[in-house]
């Protein structure tokens, strides 16, 4: 099947090195310390943070950083099909490990000892990219719970149909069989906190992909910040010329 | 930069599920015209700015009127991507040629992606079918070019054939007219009305061409044939088990008669006669209902039924004229239906009609016009019939201006229609290739008709050539990973005049009394880099071609008759496997690497057979030989007891005339010692270099394997053995081996004409990629060798290419190219490699009769034949010196109305595969040596046929009768 | 326990009018010097000088800061911090807040406060019934829960925060503090409250309750006595029930408003103070809004429209109060 157009355009229209739409909202959900409602295309997800607040079980409980919680699911209606999804099926288990790990990777736990921070990540409609989108809302809610990081996480996914590398696979490239990179990125350091691939590929491609990969990451983190500038923004200005 | 524009389908098997998709709209869509100011300018802006007009195609133009399309008088084209998709969704084939012209930047073809225009996207209204909101998204489009080129001097005509649509065009403002009547108005180039298609949708097209001459109202008309049944029906017909789907394949002797291998009935259904057919053409997939069993029927007579004679009074032309004798069993017209089970139950089997059409196969037909009565005067419009070298398709009825000129030419011609009431497919002329009978253009025909390219490689091609002169430079030398074998006595093999040497050996005898030998291949893929337009060509031809007067290469000329060629005395590049072989031809080790080597003599097979038989020689070189030689034998000897088969092929060689290319005597290719020898050492190679890929390559390694035949396929070999008295036993190639050296007959020939048979009941030897089968799979029976590929004619096999890389990777040398790696892309691979090689096989020997046939014009002779197969109304017969094979009738044409004549009786006795007169005295058995006697003829004009007769002493009486 | 709730889905127009007038409130283009996370701190001409990290920054590389939560940034001599907007209670010492016993443990009463861990409310630092400085003996710890058990609302000070892992200790050491009851809680976000002089605030009539502003974001609304006394019997603690434990309807009316108009404004994104909180009630008297339709799309409107006059009359350059 064609999947990029001798005209260089995508079946959705996009050229391949474009990323989808995208859009976020922050603090939708009041009752949390931080949410954010994300939107890569067709793909939404809302992630919500609670915490930092007192370890729950106290066992768990960790003298020199936060424990970082993350549960990642996926809404009965998030696909064509309606499904019940089993919480804590393999891939749902897998997500959140992928997530939390590279959240980790950028909140500042040393400065938060004996607290927990709980991630919830919830698809409420899937369209490729689950993973990167999931992140990404992810870090949003963190930075809007005021939650000390090194940086944004951003993340992207990237893969290689056609011979092109694509930036930002939507299901029907997903579902093509190619390779799917998922990357996160620290944009500002230029560091990976996650590099995920299931198939094969020769390096000098691989590189080529990831670099593209890389490169929307950027490119997000950048739509990511306007956007947490923005929302920081209207709460200074409405809170008024008031210091705490 | 983008906007976002969703919408829902609902689609998919079963259940119905939402599928929602985000479809982008773009404002940096150009509009590819160069006298456009707006558009950025780049790559793709085609569109001249001095045309006069741009045309703008929809679907229906795009998928009917491809041939015009691909005339070069059309240019300045738009085709909008709606029209692409949807020529993509509805054939493949269009839709290629569709590419190729896009491709092709002087024909100016210009895809507007329309559909992700934020201006020219259109909407789907409630209510809206599918065609019409596409029709209006063409409309729009017209409109668009139509305002965004406001002032400039190009303007834009939609080209559409449906009258509803060029209204509505009209109404909204756009230019738009019938193909028909733009073609008339283009008074410039008159001949273009020959390329436009008849096709059904000409709506409202009273002036156009589907009024034909020979055709009274369409009301009047007789309808010939059932309706085909819809898709839906068709789909519910199958589901139920009522209808059979199946690929048609008719037979090659019969038009009129065809199978179905339906895997529903287990069985292959026999359909006959032009009602039952239904308008359906080989390679069709149809939809057969089966008759009631008390209608079934049983194969014709065989081989030599006449056809019906048509009402016009024009005889078919399908009596069959002897031919070239099939190589292997595929090669054989109808081998599948002889593996059916005929003679029980009175030879019946399943019959069936056709009802329904689920995929057409319709391609283009090289062949020519059926002389017409009546004289064709010139320009005026003649509606002659079209008569394809492919027997298996029928007549088709075109529309031409210039029937003079088409009436001795060989033309291509595609089918645009078939009606109900029309009983020959209508079609249209796309081009002539020349004269009727005359070398070059049968020549062209032939590889035409096997889908040959033939084209010259183009500049991208020929830019990936190393600079020429060429000459092995010190960077080459100074690689690491290059072995330096310049110092080996190296010499090379090969027919005469071969200027392509892709192998050379060496031997020499090492101080502990082994051998060490060596197989050098040309080194094709220092120069041929993988996804390079040189790598894509030489994968698209897979392989070259070999014709009796010319040779069509896979790679450039200068590869492959110089820079690749291991020519004598100079420097040349290879891909090296050596071993090291005791004397009694065990390998002790084998080790693999690039090379230089430099050829100290690049023999034919009859010098090198000469040099080793003189005993007056004893250079070096020749001593070489002997060695290899006596290893070879060795080996030889070990193959055949490990089950090889030694088979034989009635290869003939040509002498051609060098000026006039025209054969100048035909004989027996002679098979030497030398020639085995080589063979010894290639086989040698190719099966090493298999498991040094395959160990590190298991799931993506080119193998090729023989299957092992299935006892049907040895029936007819047994049935004539057993009917000369011999027994073969086929439970296993060493079985068969054995039992084929046992099989002697009086003559000397005997043995080879039974191998000859033999060979014939094998299927094709095939490539494949090792991931797709089991081991076992793997397995070639003709070699009797558990692992088989092909290392070492790079330079006209791709295959060898694909394992060179294959094999340079698993030394760690270069990457393995990507494509190779991927199963996927290697199972196409390997098809596209199998269908090549046999449509070269098939060329070559199609190549071999028509030489035959030119051979024989001017000449008659009387030559010894065998008879191979009995028949109702004759014997097959094979000529072993000319390679020629064909019918010889022993009754006479029955005269229209009149009953047989009772003297022409005989009696075939099938078990015995013999045919006997009626009154005894004669009888003819199968193997029997007959003398025929071979000339041409021509029963009409234009087709030469060779014919053979029984020559008048008849049967020689030897042992066997 | 109610949260302030968002706009309730009801009519489109009220709706869109707050949307609009929300637009106004944030509209404002005075520059802030705004970061977001993972940006530089623009340190200006004084770099040289060097600079201390403070909270919410981190070194990235020499002399380079970087924030590391989204906020305002704040410079204060050489130290240089950024202040999220958003976020869990940092306490202070001095602070007054309003907690809830989550736990009676060894010698102390765990206390939710908003706060990143719970908050410590040692029995040394609780005046014992008896008012008179005493030992404190293994009766008193085996009776703590006489005096607090899980989930009362207590409000209490700020007395001590850990350097080390930010554990808060607290104490009710005064008779203003102690347990709450008779009155509801509203949970606002902590940067809503500022810090000021009196956190207990009793509204003048008709109005006439009292307040507590927990520097955490718990305001607590009850009976005006809670503040005016300036000190309450050791045992009966600061009840606006009467005798029968029932608080009279008119009182419960009056403290529903002002509730409701701290969940206006926190809905809204305004500071809680008690100005505001006064006008908003005013506000919805003036304009006859009943109480349970205070948090609908059109009061709020309302609400944002007066404020963002009563913005533009003051003028956006009003100095910030500290």
């Amino acid at each position: 099947m064609e999947y990029v157009s001798p005209e260089g355009l995508r079946l959705d229209g996009r050229r391949p090195k474009e990323v989808r739409q995208l859009k976020c909202e922050l603090a939708v959900l009041h009752r949390a310390d931080g949410s954010a409602y994300l939107e890569m295309g067709n793909t939404k997800v809302l992630a919500t943070v609670y915490g930092p607040h007192e370890v729950s079980q106290r066992s768990q409980s960790l003298h020199d950083r936060a424990l970082v919680h993350c549960e990642y699911s996926m809404a009965t209606f998030s696909t064509g099909e309606r499904r019940r999804r089993p919480k804590g099926d393999r891939r749902s288990v897998e997500l959140s490990l992928v997530i939390r790990q590279s959240m980790e990777a950028a909140i500042l736990t040393h400065l938060l000892p004996r607290t927990q921070i709980d991630i919830y990540v919830q698809v409420l409609q899937a369209d490729g990219g689950t993973r990167a989108a999931c992140i990404n809302a992810a870090t949003l809610a963190l930075a809007d719970a005021g939650v000390p990081m090194r940086d944004l996480v951003a993340s992207c996914a990237a893969g290689y149909l056609n011979g092109t590398p694509l930036l930002d696979l939507n299901y029907v490239e997903d579902s093509a069989g190619g390779p799917d990179l998922t990357v996160a990125l620290l944009p500002k350091a230029e560091k990976v906190t996650l590099l995920q691939m299931d198939s094969k590929l020769p390096l000098d491609t691989f590189e080529a992909v990831l670099g593209l990969a890389m490169d929307g990451c950027k490119a997000i983190a950048a739509h990511m910040r306007q956007a947490l500038l923005e929302h920081t923004r209207k709460q200074a200005v409405v809170r008024g010329p008031v210091r705490l | 930069m983008y906007q976002q524009k969703q919408f829902f389908k609902k689609t998919r098997g079963g259940k119905i599920l939402k599928v929602h998709r985000e479809h982008y709209l773009r404002d940096d869509i150009v509009c590819g015209s160069l006298a456009c100011t707006t558009c950025a300018h780049g790559d793709s802006t085609v569109l001249s700015s001095e045309a006069a007009q741009y045309l703008l195609i929809d679907t229906n133009v795009a998928l009917h009127q491809m041939d015009l399309l691909e005339n070069a008088a059309i240019a300045d084209v738009i085709v909008p991507e709606v029209v692409l998709s949807e020529v993509q969704a509805r054939n493949k084939a269009i839709h290629g040629r569709l590419r190729l012209l896009v491709a092709d930047k002087s024909r100016r073809f210009f895809v507007f992606s329309n559909e992700h225009h934020k201006d020219t996207f259109v909407k789907t209204e409630k209510g809206e079918i599918v065609n019409d909101r596409n029709d209006r998204a063409i409309r729009r489009a017209t409109t668009w070019y139509q305002s965004h080129l406001a002032g400039k001097t190009p303007d834009v005509l939609l080209l559409t054939n449906d009258a509803d649509n060029a209204r509505r065009a009209r109404d909204e403002g756009a230019a738009a007219q019938t193909v028909y009547a733009y073609v008339q108005s283009r008074t410039d180039k008159p001949e273009l009305l020959d390329f436009v298609a008849r096709t059904g949708d000409t709506g409202g097209e009273a002036a156009g061409p589907s009024a034909e001459g020979d055709a009274g109202p369409q009301a009047k008309r007789r309808m010939l044939y059932a309706e085909h049944k819809g898709m839906a029906e068709l789909t519910a017909g199958l589901q139920k088990g009522l209808f059979h789907q199946g690929k048609l394949r008719v037979n090659r002797f019969n038009c009129f008669e065809a199978y179905v291998g339906s895997q529903s009935v287990g069985k292959e259904i026999l359909i006959q006669g032009r009602e039952d057919l239904n308008r359906a053409v080989d390679g069709d997939v149809v939809a057969v209902e089966l008759l009631p069993p008390e209608q079934w029927k049983g194969p014709e007579g065989g081989i030599f039924r006449e056809h019906d004679e048509e009402e016009e009074g024009v005889a078919e032309n399908a009596e069959e004229g002897a031919g070239l004798a099939p190589e292997i069993a595929e090669d054989a017209p109808g081998a599948a239906l002889e593996n059916l089970d005929i003679g029980k139950e009175g030879g019946r089997v399943p019959t069936g009609r056709v009802v329904g059409i689920i995929k057409r196969n319709w391609r283009n037909y090289a062949g020519s016009l059926e002389p017409m009565k009546g004289p064709g005067g010139s320009g005026a419009m003649a509606h002659p019939l079209f008569v394809s070298v492919d027997r298996r398709v029928p007549k088709i009825r075109i529309q031409t201006r210039q029937l003079a000129n088409l009436a001795d030419k060989r033309i291509i011609v595609a089918i645009d229609k078939w009606d109900r009431t029309s009983r020959y497919p209508e079609g249209h002329y796309i081009k002539t290739l020349g004269d009727i009978g005359d070398r070059a253009t049968e020549s062209e025909l032939l590889l035409m008709e096997n889908d040959i390219n033939t084209r010259p490689f183009s500049q991208a091609v020929l830019n990936c050539l190393p600079p020429l002169p060429w000459s092995v430079s010190d960077a080459d030398v100074a690689k690491p990973w290059r072995a330096d074998l310049r110092n080996l006595r190296v010499c090379s093999v090969d027919p005469i005049g071969c200027r392509d040497i892709d192998d050379a050996l060496h031997c020499t005898a090492l101080p502990n009394g082994n051998f060490e030998i060596g197989v050098h291949i040309a080194d094709v893929t220092n120069f041929v880099h993988p996804e390079t337009p040189l790598d894509l060509e030489a994968a698209d031809r897979g392989t070259s071609v070999y014709l009796v007067e010319r040779r069509i290469d896979m790679l450039p000329k200068p590869l492959t008759e110089d820079i690749c060629s291991l020519r004598a005395d100079v420097d040349r590049l290879a891909f090296s496997v050596i071993w090291e072989m005791t004397p009694s031809a065990d390998i002790v080790k084998s080790h693999y690497t690039k090379s230089i080597i430099r050829s100290s003599a690049a023999l034919s097979y009859p010098e090198a057979q000469a040099r080793m038989d003189d005993p007056h020689m004893s250079d070096p070189l020749t001593e070489d030989l002997r060695n290899l030689n006596r290893l070879a034998k060795i080996m030889r000897q070990r193959r055949t007891e490990r089950g090889a088969l030694t088979l034989a092929s009635p290869e003939v060689k040509f002498e051609i005339d060098t000026e006039t290319h025209n054969p100048l005597d035909v004989g027996m290719y002679q098979i030497r010692e030398a020639n085995q020898m080589i063979e010894e050492y290639m086989l040698l190679a190719n099966v090493s270099v298999a498991e040094k890929i395959l160990k590190h390559f298991p799931s993506c390694s080119l193998l090729r394997r023989h299957p092992v035949p299935t006892p049907q396929m040895f029936e007819p070999l047994l049935r004539t053995a057993a009917a000369v008295g011999i027994e073969l036993d086929v439970g296993s190639s060493k079985a068969l081996a054995d039992s084929l050296d046992r099989a002697q007959g009086s003559d000397p020939y005997f043995n080879k004409l039974i191998r000859i048979l033999a060979t014939r009941c094998m299927t094709q030897a095939v490539y494949f990629c090792s991931g797709e089968l089991s081991p076992p799979e793997y397995h070639h029976y003709g070699l009797a060798s558990p692992l088989y590929t092909h290392f070492t004619s790079p330079i006209r096999r791709y295959a060898d290419v694909v394992v060179h890389r294959l094999l340079a990777a698993a030394l760690n040398l270069t990457p393995l190219p990507e494509r190779t790696r991927d199963k996927k892309s290697m199972h196409d691979l390997s098809d596209g490699l199998n269908y090549r090689h046999r449509n070269a096989q098939m060329a070559g020997r199609a190549s071999v009769e028509l030489h035959t046939l030119i051979f024989f014009k001017d000449r008659a002779v009387d030559a010894e034949a065998r008879i191979v197969k009995v028949r109702s109304n004759g014997f097959i017969v094979f000529v072993p010196k000319y390679g020629i094979e064909g019918p010889v009738y022993l009754t006479k044409k029955p005269d229209k109305g009149a009953g047989p004549d009772p003297n022409d009786d005989f009696v075939v006795d099938e078990e015995h595969q013999t045919i006997t007169s009626k009154d005894k005295r004669q009888t003819y058995k199968v193997l029997d040596t007959v003398t025929v006697h071979i000339e041409v003829q021509e029963p009409q004009p234009h087709r030469p046929k060779l014919i053979l007769t029984l020559a008048s002493d008849s049967k020689e009486q030897d042992g066997f009768a | 326990m109610l949260q302030p709730e968002g706009p309730a889905p009801s009519l489109d127009e009220a709706a869109a009018k707050l949307a609009e007038a929300q637009a106004i409130l944030q509209s404002s283009t005075a520059s802030l010097p705004l970061v977001c996370l993972g940006d530089a701190i623009d340190l200006g001409a004084d770099a040289e000088g060097g600079v201390m990290k403070g909270h919410g920054t981190m070194m990235a590389g020499e002399a380079q800061l970087q924030a590391t939560v989204c906020g305002l940034v704040e410079r204060v001599n050489k130290l240089v911090s950024v202040r999220a907007l958003k976020g869990r209670y940092t306490a202070q010492v001095g602070d007054v807040v309003v907690g809830r016993v989550t736990e009676v443990a060894q010698k102390r009463w765990k206390m939710d406060v908003n706060g990143k861990q719970d908050a410590a409310l040692l029995l040394a630092s609780v005046n014992l019934p008896g008012g008179v400085q005493r030992r404190r003996t293994n009766v008193d710890e085996l009776n703590m829960r006489e005096l607090y058990q899980e989930n009362d609302l207590i409000s209490a000070e700020v007395q001590q925060i850990n350097q080390g892992d930010g554990a808060v200790a607290l104490h009710t050491r005064s008779a203003k503090y102690g347990k709450l009851q008779g009155g509801q809680l509203v949970t606002v976000a902590p940067y809503l409250i500022k810090r000021l002089k009196q956190h207990f605030v009793a509204l003048a009539a008709p109005l006439d309750v009292g307040i507590i502003l927990g520097c955490n974001g718990y305001v607590w609304i009850g009976s005006k006595d809670l503040v005016d006394a300036g000190g309450r019997d050791e045992d009966e603690g600061m009840e606006a029930a009467g005798p029968s434990g029932q608080v009279d309807l008119q009182l419960r009316e009056r403290m529903c408003r002002v509730a409701n108009a701290v969940r206006a404004l926190a809905a809204l994104g305004l500071p809680v103070h008690p100005p505001a909180i006064v006008e908003v009630c005013n506000l919805s008297g003036l304009l006859r809004v009943e109480i349970k339709d205070m948090l609908g799309p059109e009061f709020l409107a309302q609400v944002a429209y007066r404020e963002a006059d009563r913005r533009q009359a003051e003028g956006d350059a009003q100095p910030m109060d500290h």
